[in-house]
């Protein structure tokens, strides 16, 4: 149907302007010469790439022809490459929200976000992106010994700045995880809204978990489960392969489900995209109240024009908002014990504290030859003692950390009912702020001329 | 195309593809149980098959065998994961067909329809949602305190444990270094209650506690008895006292490896050859040129070739081999041994014990424990020396510590391991190059110190906490000689550099001298001598405080071995399987000179009226 009504629209709006345009650009001169300096500049990168990766010892060389495989997935980059990838983060976002907000075309979306999967996602096997940065900038706050790279940091900043302005282009066109799972949109089904506001927790849980991990030195979890990258780097273990698929399928019928119901980047995303003064619309004049574009957004981030007399009707007034606002502390209170409490359980994820209690419960694997991780430890040298100590010290971390995190976790739960009880006043059809990802596809729904 | 025959055509494509991938998943599934059936390394055939081939090692035909089937294993295995690898790229091309497909199909199939009248109650919704924030927040929190609860902090256990150890072996200790002495006097026992408080209270080492004991005494030799009556600290550990050490031989130049031991009664003429005052005779199986060590009624030498390291433990009195323990499955250690020079192999490094185990470190880097009975403790892997000859350090034990100078070409370092565990206690980086020179163990003012001498330090570590004490730069070149230590005073020497006889208290060279150098016979010092053999033949005395040249026996065939005291005399091995026996003495007087029959380099043990010699195949009992 939206297809249809989107050659509808089409119809609605057929001129001689917009069919001179391709992806929303003037003519196609400009295309051929941003492509000729964005090709010459990568070719010229990629041979001095080349030269750096020369290799000080030559690797033997085998007669029957065995290439030796690379041990790092991905390889390590040169730095000028690293920069380069920058370079064409920023290009992508900035064609992104010009495609979003000035050209307002989706299909110039579809088609950065193809070029998006293939170059960050396949090409770049999923690393380093914006999502993943978040642990390495937590790192950096927490481990005095790790030195973030310059490329992390802009890779989590850029977006974050560009969607403080402009609402998540990065979402819509720059993120390969996110182009992998709105090009197998294929007949989406709308959520009921009870059911995206509580699945919407997961990703703060998710974050919380993420910081709390990659400030103790325990793992990058999001990394290490996301669903994409085993099929971007085709080399997953299969359980992996078979989340990803499982997601594929899933994102067929419930739209981008990690963007919305797992994304810890989203979180962030989102808080920036609510302060965003030039945030895509759907329409580019005044709402003529046609109700065209109420389906048109797979993800459900459309809200309505607010009936007052219903909201006035229903009681969840200002009454309730006070006892939400009051129970908020109460919450945080809550989470906090919960986070002190389930520290041990947590910090037995870290491999030291893992390996400290594995040796004091079970003293005999220390005669197995086949247990690798205490083999390891054992040859090593080092003391028991010391193992022991620097357990405690992690578990010690976490005792805070989870504390934090679980007082975060009581916040974002006390904050999000309250939310349910705050109506603002809205007249038209609006993209939720926070929760649209710019895809642009509601605006082809919009009969709406300049 | 009209609108029907795109939707034919896409439902058709959705079709195949569908069908496609559902095919190639299937396989894939196939193939990756197929994959984890077959990993070529858990391969049970080819277990089998080296297990054949430990009974017949020189089975030529089984070693093609296996090395084929090996091939053919790593064959399949690759070739799977190839096929993994290419249906995992059909799959996901199979799939982006099938999302393209449908999309058109559905975009083909979908009508233009009215904007729902009524619209998502928002009200009723909301109303729903907080229930369901409110169910699921809550959920959270049960699952995290569940969870709590459910989980052990087995660190905490550790804690304990460690404690109860901690307060309860010094104790012990204590209570054993004064029972152990029953031929002690009454005034004995007040004194070694004495310093052991001292110790205690001054030092709040216990496990260095001080005690003197008495050497039962009936030699009429002067110097012997001299010997006999000196008082030295006992080795408090795990129920060893010093005098325990020295009813033993229990390490590389007996007790303390200083060369000095207690014994009587050793022979002092044999003939190996022809049975003269040989008790018995008996092969070893693996050869090595570690010395014998003795505890009790059992002796313990090693032996390694590039197959296998083993430990044998033989009954000192008839010569019966008791047991064999394989140092075999130890993680880190090496598939291909190091390659090492042939005279110094694989098994240079003299065992020790302390009369609950036995413990061995081979060129490997492989240190493993096995007790009295053979059973093995544990074992670990240091980590392969860089050591272009390979490694000689002997090992000693104090104090329930194992102490491993482990100078390689890499660093220079000494670690002490538990006894019990094989865990690391402590390890000393060193400041020095690679060395071979074993352990000697120095009582200074009723405390132990580990002396160590290499190129170019000489230096003593605290025993207990491995705390670099002192060193001395004055050694060069690739030392292979043990210190000697006697009165305060260790003599470190070296072939081409020189020899030093250094205060261990002020660090004070007290005389230096070059003429007579050893390479790898270590220096014995004892009352006021210290004995020096050069390998080039030449054996000689000085005076340890001044050191003058006392006498010089050349007798111009090389040795290795050390010298060691015993029974008032001093025995010296010749690489040739020669012994010659000298008196205690400031003169020249030789007692003895007696053939083993085969040649020898490693330094023999002792025990009441015994002597016990390895030869190059054979261990040698010596005694009437």
């Amino acid at each position: 149907m939206r297809n249809q009504l989107n050659q509808n629209s089409h119809k609605l709006q057929a001129t001689s302007h917009k069919q001179s345009r391709f992806f929303g650009f003037k003519s196609k001169s400009v295309l051929f010469t941003f492509a000729f300096i964005l090709f010459t500049f990568a070719f010229n990168l990629l041979s001095l790439n080349l030269s750096a990766q020369k290799q000080r010892f030559p690797k033997p060389e085998f007669e029957t022809g065995y290439e030796q495989p690379s041990p790092v997935t991905p390889e390590p980059r040169a730095l000028a490459m690293e920069y380069f990838d920058v370079l064409i983060l920023i290009l992508v976002l900035a064609a992104a929200t010009y495609f979003a907000l000035k050209s307002r075309s989706r299909q110039g979306i579809l088609w950065l976000s193809i070029f998006t999967l293939v170059y960050f996602g396949f090409y770049r096997n999923g690393c380093i992106c914006s999502i993943g940065a978040i642990q390495n900038v937590t790192l950096t706050f927490f481990d005095p010994a790790y030195a973030i790279s310059l490329t992390a940091l802009l890779f989590f900043i850029i977006p974050l700045v560009v969607t403080l302005f402009f609402g998540r282009t990065f979402c819509a066109g720059a993120c390969p995880l996110g182009a992998i799972q709105d090009l197998v949109v294929v007949k989406p089904i709308s959520l009921p809204k009870w059911l995206n506001k509580t699945l919407g927790l997961i990703p703060y849980l998710y974050l919380s978990l993420a910081v709390l991990f990659a400030a103790t030195g325990t793992d990058f979890i999001i990394c290490r489960y996301d669903p994409f990258v085993g099929i971007f780097r085709m080399d997953a273990k299969f359980l992996m392969i078979v989340l990803g698929i499982a997601f594929l399928l899933m994102g067929m019928f419930v739209a981008r489900p990690y963007c919305r119901f797992l994304c810890p980047y989203g979180v962030l995303l989102s808080w920036m995209s609510r302060f965003s003064s030039r945030h895509l619309t759907i329409t580019p004049s005044k709402c003529i109240q046609c109700k065209l574009c109420t389906h048109s957004c797979p993800f459900d981030a459309i809200d309505f024009p607010t009936n007052e007399k219903e909201v006035v009707k229903s009681g969840l007034g200002p009454k309730r908002f006070i006892t939400y606002a009051l129970v908020i502390p109460l919450w945080i209170a809550l989470g906090v014990f919960v986070g002190a409490k389930s520290h041990t359980f947590l910090s037995k994820a870290n491999q030291d504290v893992y390996l400290a209690e594995l040796l004091i419960a079970h003293p005999e694997l220390r005669n197995d030859p086949d247990n690798i991780d205490v083999q390891t430890f054992l040859a090593s040298g080092k003391p028991m003692e010391q193992l022991v100590s620097e357990a405690t010290a992690i578990r010690e971390k976490f005792y805070i950390g989870s504390m934090i995190a679980g007082g975060f976790m009581g916040l974002v739960i006390g904050m999000t009912l309250l939310n349910t009880v705050v109506f603002r006043k809205r007249q038209d059809y609006e993209p939720h702020k926070g929760n649209c990802f710019s895809c642009a596809r509601c605006v082809d729904y919009c009969p709406v001329e300049k | 195309m009209n609108n029907q025959d795109k939707l034919k055509l896409s439902h058709n494509i959705a079709l195949i593809a569908g069908i496609f991938c559902a095919a190639v998943a299937l396989l894939l599934l196939l193939n990756f149980w197929q994959i984890t059936k077959t990993d070529p390394i858990e391969s049970k055939a080819l277990e089998a098959l080296v297990e054949r081939l430990k009974d017949d090692a020189n089975n030529e035909e089984l070693k093609e065998e296996i090395r084929n089937f090996d091939l053919l294993a790593r064959k399949a295995y690759f070739n799977s994961q190839w096929q993994v690898e290419t249906g995992a790229y059909m799959l996901l091309f199979g799939a982006i067909v099938l999302a393209l497909a449908l999309r058109l199909y559905y975009s083909a199939k979908s009508k233009i329809e009215e904007p729902e009248k009524v619209l998502e109650n928002e009200i009723a919704s909301r109303i729903i949602a907080q229930k369901g924030i409110i169910i699921v927040g809550a959920a959270v929190m049960v699952l995290a305190l569940l969870a709590s609860f459910l989980s052990v902090n087995q660190l905490k256990s550790y804690d304990a444990s460690a404690l109860v150890a901690d307060n309860e072996t010094p104790v012990e200790e204590a209570v054993e270094v004064i029972n152990v002495a029953p031929a002690q006097t009454t005034s004995n026992e007040v004194s070694v209650e004495a310093t052991a408080d001292e110790s205690a209270s001054a030092e709040n080492v216990t496990e260095e506690t001080s005690t003197e004991v008495q050497v039962e005494e009936t030699s009429s030799e002067p110097v012997a008895e001299k010997s006999a009556v000196e008082t030295k600290p006992a080795a408090a550990s795990s129920g060893i006292t010093l005098a325990e050490l020295q009813k033993n031989h229990n390490s590389f130049r007996g007790p303390l490896a200083q060369g000095v031991v207690m014994h009587k009664n050793i022979p002092t003429e044999w003939d190996g050859a022809a049975g003269t005052n040989v008790v018995w005779k008996a092969e070893v199986p693996k050869h090595g040129f570690n010395s014998p060590v003795i505890w009790g009624d059992k002796l313990f030498v090693s032996g390694a070739d590039n197959t296998s390291r083993e430990v044998y433990c033989y009954n000192r009195n008839d010569g019966k081999l008791m047991w064999t323990g394989v140092a075999d499955n130890i993680s880190g250690s090496p598939a291909t041994p190091p390659r090492v020079t042939e005279d110094t192999g694989l098994a240079a490094s003299t065992l020790t014990t302390d009369g609950n185990a036995v413990f061995a470190i081979f060129g490997t880097g492989d240190v493993i424990a096995f007790d009295m009975n053979g059973k093995r403790l544990w074992a670990r892997n240091l980590g392969v020396p860089d050591n272009h000859y390979g490694h000689s350090s002997s090992l000693i034990t104090l104090n329930g510590k194992l102490f491993i100078q482990y100078d390689t070409n890499r660093a220079g370092k000494v670690m002490a391991l538990d006894n019990k565990s094989g865990e690391t206690v402590w390890e000393t980086q060193r400041d020095a190059k690679i060395s071979w020179a074993s352990p000697v163990l120095a009582e200074v003012d009723g405390k132990y110190q580990l002396v160590l001498t290499a190129d170019p330090i000489v230096a003593g570590y605290d025993v207990g906490t491995g705390e670099e004490l002192w060193s001395v730069e004055c050694m060069m070149g690739e030392v292979g000689a043990s210190v000697g230590y006697a009165d305060g005073i260790v003599v470190a020497a070296n072939e081409y550099a020189r020899m030093v006889a250094i205060d261990i208290r002020t660090q004070e060279i007290l005389w230096e001298d070059d003429f007579y150098l050893p390479e790898a016979a270590s220096i014995l010092a004892h009352e006021g001598l210290v004995f020096v053999a050069t390998s080039y033949g030449v054996f000689v005395c000085y005076d340890l405080k001044e050191g003058e040249l006392l006498w010089e026996d050349d007798f111009g065939s090389p040795v290795y071995s050390s010298p060691v005291l015993a029974d008032g005399k001093v025995y010296l091995m010749d690489n040739e399987g020669v012994m010659r026996i000298y008196e205690f003495s400031r003169e020249l007087k030789k007692v003895g000179e007696n053939v083993l029959g085969e040649l020898s380099g490693p330094t023999p043990a002792f025990a009441d009226g015994r002597l016990y010699i390895r030869g190059e195949k054979d261990l040698f009992c010596i005694g009437k």
